[in-house]
């Protein structure tokens, strides 16, 4: 009889221990692997869920030296490749381009139609007038009237360049070209296609915030917080379904006060300045790169005409809060989204019918 | 009771103990907050009091640790929300100074969410 109850004994520790070896062990992220490093610009963290740790340490090391080479391709102020273009583009002369620019060149160009030029990569000037081009400092304060009108009537668009087989030209002389709101997004992009290539099947790349994320932690999805444009914490939280991009352009990134006024990061290539109305764009989409491009264009498109343009460039999930502390979803967001902590004086907007 | 008995009894407490602590203690006291800035990744322990100066894109940013908690005391912003934003000691719980690239989270088993969108 001892025998038997010792026997029982047994069964019951041995499951005890199985338990607390697997599937405990299981939530306390026993298979996540998690690197965070500096790369294009910001700081880049990437989690992969069920990979070896010695494949995953492998394959972060090759999306770092990709995103180091990406940034040093397309960056629009270091020496490099596109600055090489943008000094071409201001002689107006036709030239060969090099070909590392290409990824960023078909897409903007749909991009930048649909949105009606909203999302506007040739407005490097304007970028530059107001000093947001130097990732190390903030102007103090904004640039002359004079200045900003000058450079809205010479209008550069991103129309307005051309690219003729493996030549390019630009037809107006004041086109500089800053891939800011959506070199980023490309590049997200490229890192998960190298981890899918090493068979990497859950995982998350987030840069500086903006992030794509596929598969699942283990067996619940990704779960992924949206900051507060203005409160401390996460406002809402979306589950990852299969593999999305999620990205936040708002107005408290990068900015500066003057005579108590925020100037923030995202031109309005309408007006020369920071874009007015919005404080906070979430978009969620397929694509790193078509997600970057349009949050920056529905953020500039602000709150009477986010819906139109989200229309124009296919974006069916969006949130964006305005200036008036009100919240605006499209339908398949508002299905979706999960608020994280009390609104306050925020309340949501009901979608027209 | 005979001496199996008391090993299955023993067994079966510890089982619901251990079941009790894996699920039902919400919100375990942090030990741990990270901080991320341009240059370095942090992990420091909030179980030691102390002032830590990390260098961000604009300068310099001042944290400090009391008693389990940890906030932003000084920062180069124009806006000082990570002052503002205050202590912070519960997992989970994050803010940043994003004008000088540096995000404050605090760590621990129960994270809610895998990546922070801003």
């Amino acid at each position: 009889m001892i025998t038997r109850r010792c026997g029982t004994a047994t069964i019951i520790a041995v499951s005890l221990l199985w338990l607390n070896n697997g599937s405990f062990a299981a939530g306390k992220n026993h298979e996540l692997f998690q690197d965070t490093f500096d790369a294009f610009g910001t700081l880049v963290s990437i989690s992969i869920y069920g990979m070896p740790k010695k494949t995953a340490r492998t394959v972060s090391t090759a999306v770092i030296s990709d995103l180091n080479r990406m940034h040093g391709f397309w960056h629009p102020w270091q020496p490099g490749p596109l600055a090489r273009i943008n000094k071409l583009l201001a002689t107006g002369g036709k030239f060969y381009y090099p070909p590392s620019n290409l990824p960023l060149f078909d897409d903007s160009f749909r991009f930048s139609s649909q949105s009606g030029g909203l999302f506007n990569p040739a407005i490097g000037a304007f970028i530059k007038l107001w000093g947001f081009h130097d990732a190390s400092h903030l102007p103090d304060k904004p640039p002359s009237e004079q200045a900003i009108a000058d450079l809205l009537k010479k209008n550069p668009r991103f129309s307005d360049v051309v690219v003729d087989g493996l030549q390019m030209y630009s037809k107006n002389t004041a086109v500089i070209l800053d891939f800011g709101g959506f070199a980023k997004g490309v590049a997200v992009d490229k890192a998960v296609l190298r981890l899918r290539e090493f068979g990497a099947q859950n995982a998350i790349v987030n840069a500086g915030g903006d992030l794509r994320a596929f598969g699942k932690h283990g067996e619940r999805p990704w779960v992924i917080g949206i900051r507060h444009p203005r409160a401390n914490g996460v406002i809402a939280s979306v589950r990852i379904r299969g593999d999305e991009s999620v990205f936040t352009s708002g107005d408290y990134e990068r900015f500066f006060k003057y005579h108590g006024k925020r100037y923030h990061h995202i031109i309005d290539p309408r007006t020369g300045y920071p874009a007015r109305g919005s404080i906070s764009v979430t978009v969620i989409t397929e694509s790193a790169g078509k997600a970057d491009a349009a949050a920056t264009a529905l953020f500039v498109a602000g709150p009477k005409q986010w819906r139109a343009i989200a229309k124009a460039m296919a974006i069916n999930q969006v949130m964006l809060i305005d200036d008036q502390k009100q919240i605006h979803m499209s339908k398949a967001m508002a299905e979706r989204i999960t608020f994280e902590m009390p609104l306050g004086s925020y309340r949501i907007v009901e979608p027209p019918p | 009771m005979k001496p199996a008995d008391a090993v299955l009894v023993t067994v079966a407490v510890m089982l619901i103990a251990m079941l009790y602590i894996n699920f039902w203690t919400p919100g375990r006291r942090a030990e741990q907050a990270q901080i991320r800035t341009p240059y370095q990744n942090l992990q420091v322990s909030l179980q030691q009091d102390r002032d830590i100066a990390v260098k961000g894109k604009m300068g310099i940013s001042r944290l400090r640790v009391r008693h389990g908690k940890i906030r932003f005391i000084d920062s180069p912003c124009p806006g000082k929300y990570c002052i503002h934003s205050g202590w912070l000691k519960r997992s989970g719980e994050f803010t940043d100074c994003l004008p000088n690239g540096i995000s404050l989270m605090i760590s621990g088993a129960d994270a809610r969410f895998d990546a922070i969108n801003f």
